[in-house]
């Protein structure tokens, strides 16, 4: 992990100074939102794949199920093993994505015994393993990074304090001994105290002490005047490394399996038959769908990052059907909602309205008392910000949005009015029964349509010179006949 | 009623009995005396227990366990404007939660009728944000002053300690209001769980009683809220129907003894946690029943895995003892006579792993006899041998 | 076809510019059909035709674009007790937790009426049922335990309890092995020789004249309609099956058995 911060921050050294990058970096704001952001470019990318595949509820399942491989994995390094709690040990790495794989695994194997249908399997072992883990926390579990409330909603908000500092230039550490020139040695008095005298009393005795001796990071040896130049410090957020990685991790697995993860998305018999292994895949998938829950445990908690896997690729699902724009949209949104998100936890909306003037005017409308200045868990405002833009894209998708949806609709219909008449006239024009069947007056009856309906659509049709009416008896027009026959070769004649 | 279905019931009623029982027995196994709190947490653990029970197992059959889940998470921030606008007055939250639960269901039913989004899908995108708005609730609610009595955090994991008397008693008359319209309308729900288009078919207003069924669904699972909390409700909801399932085809047994199962599995859970405070009641309850879950697919009479397995080594037996036979009998009737003696290395010879089996079976059912090295049929072994061949059962079936 | 008056009491089933659409696609386009009461009439067409659509949309199951359906000149609300369904098998769960018995008593429910149970007359009633059925003494089954054939019994006995004028079967020998066809059978026929009227969803064409006497050919409109010998003909199936060769073959193959 260490190697790799420091790549990370040689990368950003490229394009900024380190005195431009420090105050971006320990802004509780910045860091908070580019965080969400990492979880929701991993979580949106997988979550396209996971919605796509009908296991969108598999990635609720298993964000539910990694704290039980956290707190055992925790249980074991610091009962069994001694070690000290560290939630970025590669120990919690494995518990967490051997409990993911557990989840699938279980659920498929009560699932395949028949005496359970799927829904109620996964309904079973997730609660269960979740459950085992809650108990775990709340009874063995002593620490301050895992409790039952980080487990509902993280610490994005203090990702920011908790940081390495990368040293750059000027990195001399110091350590100071007795004998170093610059120790600053100190007579103190050995006997004073237990004889009761003062230092001047003849009678007291004196040893040398070093005041300053001791190891000094380089920023400390500048600040204590050891060292002449100040050293060139980047402060780091700890939980940027394992998100960082895992989001390269996603996005290299995404790239480079694209093709295959799409054929066995869409077709994972072909994609067997070709030697590519649906089965790997989806263990693969199941096993980065648990390492990202477990990346983000720290910063969202093990139930609202299920919003991150779900809301953006949802959102993005009603906004195109091609799976590459799928994949770009989907983190996009995510990110967004991230950001937006952090701003409504500090009470504003989009910028737009502040949640303090909502709450006063409903404590003046329904004469409540409430708290006036917002303040509220910032990983639950990202996923409803993500949430506020997924009605967005349901609203007015251009494709699948309700709007545009409902007005095709309603075009569609009017359309296909027209055809039912056409098509009545086209069959029963010229036979016996065609005065009783033709009839304008009772045309409505035969079709068990409103009558209002019918005159809307015989205007129509009248107006457009489809259909004439002669002594009350419709009839086609050549063009209206020329309609009909379209419309047949379209949708009927097609054996 | 057949003799098979009394037997059931009977079973069913011994084991309420039991459950009855149950509490004299953990006064001596806990060592703890019910005093009036503990009463209290138990008597209301077990009326959730049975009220969620019952009305999940239609969920269950419904296969509509995870809409459960998703309407429980969901009822969380029905939770916090309720306290925000009323306090904190029991009735007044689960109002609140129901109305939430509710909104979920009808969002779902229009993700799912009126875009390209699947079910699952639909109940992800409720689950999250509602769940999501009732936690930004509940952080902010926490800012006020007297946040720390209200209690509202129980909702999230469930705190039985947190019931008192009044609660039981309205967690009871709701529930038993529940009961009541669930028996008006047995049969029809019975119909559309079953086979809905004929359902529709024969006249019933098939939507309204879908309608009516999820209200009741989620009356279970509101009451249950403060017992088990939002995010493992599903587990008091479902389990003990799963479980139950696995014992009966009959599906008013299956919802009895579910709630049977939930009564023990809510009292216990909330025992448990009441009596230790460290742990908190919704995983409790989901840990008792999930118990009872895997104990039912492992042992349900017909259904069981265990029964599975033994059913499979008799079948085994009984294979290696017609091959082992079908042997003996024709070596015997080629070598001077059905009652002539075989030459045990030449069954084991042939038969393999088999051998040994159909051997020891044979003999335990008197149909051949062991002289020295030698294995010879007795009577009643030659007219099974005789049997066997003439209904073309012999020789080498279920081998190849 | 006689223009017939939908009114008449011996039209069983009288269809009038029945329209049903998904989306913007017609998969029934303006059916008009009468069939006489006591026929035993097979509905085929290819698939796709909208076979299980008209039978879904007469008995008021989907919406209709257009149209309505009368049965012995009554719509369907009025005569509901008139009519007996038999849904794919498919439609359900077999692995729900009721007896054979129960099944075929929910065929009464209708009847019954809000808030009444099941009691003695509608279990002798099912039991009398699945004995035309010849099921009786599998009356206490678990329904999961059931073959593929039982299934299909349970669910004719279902309507059998209805004691309707009118069946509606949908697909009722799919899968199921030639003893229990042959069974069925003998049940469709025993109902139209009480002069009830049945219609079949059908699919193997090969059996359509020794089975039926009445046929219509179905694809999304009205072929033909009428009794088998006029209608179940080379012509009408090119008509309604269009070139696929294959089932022409069948047909005629079946054509020719029949005559």
């Amino acid at each position: 992990m260490g190697a790799l911060e420091d790549l990370f921050v040689r990368l950003l050294l490229l394009f900024a100074t380190p005195e431009a990058i420090n105050p971006v970096l320990s802004d509780p704001r910045t860091v908070a939102v580019l965080l969400g952001a990492l979880i929701a470019v991993c979580g949106g990318v997988l979550g396209v794949y996971l919605l796509l595949r009908g296991m969108a509820l598999t990635s609720d399942a298993i964000s539910h199920t990694v704290l039980l491989g956290i707190v055992v994995a925790f249980l074991v390094m610091t009962g069994l093993l001694g070690l000290p709690p560290d939630l970025s040990s590669p120990l919690l790495i494995v518990g967490a994505a051997a409990a993911g794989v557990l989840t699938v695994v279980l659920t498929e194997l009560i699932e395949r015994s028949g005496l359970v249908k799927q829904d109620a399997a996964l309904g079973l072992v997730f609660p269960l393993l979740f459950a085992v883990a809650v108990i775990l926390v709340s009874r063995y579990v002593d620490n301050v990074h895992i409790d039952t409330d980080s487990v509902l909603v993280g610490e994005i908000g203090m990702a920011w304090a908790n940081t390495n500092s990368h040293c750059l230039e000027h990195c001399e550490a110091v350590t100071i001994t007795p004998d170093d020139p610059r120790a600053v040695l100190t007579r103190q008095c050995v006997n004073c105290r237990a004889l009761n005298i003062s230092p001047r009393d003849p009678r007291a005795e004196f040893r040398e002490v070093c005041a300053n001796c001791g190891m000094y990071t380089p920023a400390q040896a500048y600040q204590a005047g050891l060292t002449s130049a100040a050293p060139t410090l980047v402060f780091w957020p700890k939980s940027l490394t394992v998100m960082g990685l895992l989001t390269l991790v996603t996005l290299g697995f995404v790239l480079l399996l694209y093709k295959e993860l799409k054929l066995s998305t869409f077709d994972a018999a072909l994609a067997a038959a070709l030697g590519f292994r649906p089965g790997m895949l989806h263990y693969a998938l199941m096993v980065l769908v648990s390492l990202v829950a477990v990346g983000a445990f720290d910063a969202v908690g093990s139930i609202l990052v299920v919003a991150f896997f779900i809301i953006p690729p949802a959102a993005a699902y009603l906004l195109t059907d091609r799976l590459g724009v799928m994949l770009l949209l989907s983190p996009v949104i995510g990110a967004a909602g991230a950001y937006w998100g952090y701003d409504l936890a500090r009470g504003s909306v989009f910028g737009l309205v502040e949640m303090s003037d909502v709450l006063a005017a409903l404590n003046r409308a329904l004469g409540t008392q409430l708290i006036e200045r917002w303040d509220s868990s910032i990983s639950a405002s990202m996923a409803l910000m993500m949430f506020v833009l997924f009605v967005a894209a349901l609203v007015i998708s251009p494709r699948y949005g309700l709007v545009s949806v409902s007005l095709r609709r309603a075009a569609m219909r009017q359309q296909f009015d027209d055809q039912v008449i056409l098509a009545h006239l086209y069959r029963h024009e010229g036979a016996a029964e065609a005065a009783d069947e033709l009839a304008v007056a009772t045309l409505h009856e035969h079709l068990r349509w409103p009558r209002g309906r019918m005159q809307r659509v015989l205007l129509r049709l009248r107006a457009w010179g489809w259909i004439q009416v002669e002594a009350g008896i419709a009839h086609l027009t050549p063009q209206g006949r020329q309609q009909v026959e379209a419309f047949r070769e379209a949708h009927l004649l097609q054996t | 009623m057949g003799r098979d279905e009394v037997r059931v019931w009977g079973g069913i009623l011994a084991v309420a009995l039991l459950g009855v029982l149950f509490v004299p027995f953990s006064e001596w196994a806990l060592g703890v005396t019910y005093d009036h709190t503990l009463r209290t947490v138990a008597l209301g653990g077990a009326v959730l227990g049975v009220v969620s029970g019952v009305l999940g197992s239609f969920a269950v059959l419904r296969r509509e366990s995870l809409i459960g889940d998703a309407l429980a998470h969901a009822a969380l921030p029905g939770v916090g404007v309720a306290f925000l606008l009323a306090g904190r007055e029991l009735s007044v939250l689960l109002i609140g939660a129901g109305v939430a639960s509710w909104l979920g269901v009808y969002v779902i039913h229009l993700l799912t009728s009126r875009t390209r989004l699947k079910q699952d899908v639909a109940m992800g995108v409720v689950l999250a944000a509602w769940f999501a708005a009732g936690i930004a609730l509940l952080t902010y609610i926490q800012a006020r002053p007297d946040a720390s009595q209200a209690g509202l955090s129980s909702f999230i994991f469930g705190q039985a300690a947190a019931m008192v008397e009044r609660d039981v008693q309205l967690i009871s008359a709701v529930g038993g209001a529940a009961f009541v319209v669930l028996l008006a309308f047995w049969k029809e729900f019975k119909l559309i769980t079953f086979d809905v288009e004929f359902a529709a078919a024969n006249g019933f207003p098939v939507v309204l009683l879908r309608l009516v069924l999820s209200t009741l669904i989620v009356v279970a699972i509101v009451l249950g809220l403060q017992l088990a909390g939002v995010i493992l409700m599903v587990g008091l909801l479902i389990a003990p129907g799963v479980a139950a399932r696995q014992w009966t085809h009959h599906l008013g047994q299956m919802a009895a003894l579910a709630g049977v199962m939930g009564a023990f599995a809510g009292g216990v859970g909330a025992i448990l946690s009441a009596v230790d405070r460290k742990l908190p009641t919704g995983p409790m309850i989901v840990i008792v029943a999930a118990l009872l879950v895997f104990a039912s697919l492992a042992f349900a009479p017909g259904r069981g895995l265990v029964w599975a397995m033994l059913r499979q080594r008799a079948d085994q037996k009984r294979y290696a003892a017609r091959h082992v036979l079908a042997d003996l009998y024709k070596y015997a009737s080629d070598h001077g006579g059905a009652s002539s003696g075989v030459p045990d290395a030449f069954v084991r010879g042939v038969r393999g792993g088999e051998a040994p089996i159909g051997l020891a079976k044979l003999q335990r059912d008197g149909l051949i006899q062991a002289s020295g090295t030698h294995w010879t049929l007795t009577r009643e072994g030659i007219r099974a041998a005789e049997q066997a061949e003439r209904s073309g059962q012999g020789g080498d079936d279920g081998r190849t | 076809m006689p223009s017939q008056n939908g009114s008449s009491p011996t039209v069983a089933l009288h269809v009038e510019d029945l329209t049903v659409a998904y989306q913007r696609k017609p998969v029934l386009w303006d059916v008009d059909l009468d069939v006489p009461a006591g026929v035993l009439m097979a509905v085929i067409g290819p698939n796709g035709a909208g076979k299980t659509t008209l039978i879904k949309a007469v008995l008021n199951l989907i919406p209709r674009a257009a149209g309505r359906a009368l049965f012995f000149g009554q719509p369907y609300e009025q005569a509901r007790s008139l009519v007996g369904y038999v849904p794919q098998r498919g439609s359900v769960d077999w692995d729900f937790p009721t007896s054979v018995l129960d099944v075929v008593m929910m065929g009464l429910y209708g009847r019954l009426g809000w808030f009444r149970r099941p009691g003695r007359r509608e279990r002798e009633a099912a039991l009398h049922a699945l004995e035309q059925v010849a099921l009786a003494d599998l009356a206490h089954r678990q329904i999961s335990q059931l073959s593929g054939g039982q299934q299909q019994r349970v669910f004719l006995a279902r309507a059998l309890v209805q004691d309707a004028q009118i069946y509606f079967m949908d697909e009722p020998f799919a899968a199921v092995d030639a003893v229990t066809e042959r069974a069925i059978v003998g049940i469709l026929q025993a109902l139209r020789a009480q002069g009830k009227t049945v219609i079949v969803v059908h699919h193997d064409l090969q059996t359509i004249t020794d089975y039926f006497d009445w046929v219509t050919l179905l694809n999304v409109e009205v072929v033909a309609s009428g009794p088998t010998a006029a209608t179940f003909t080379p012509e009408n199936l090119r008509r309604a099956y269009g070139g696929r060769v294959s089932f022409m073959e069948h047909g005629q193959a079946a054509i020719a058995t029949g005559d």
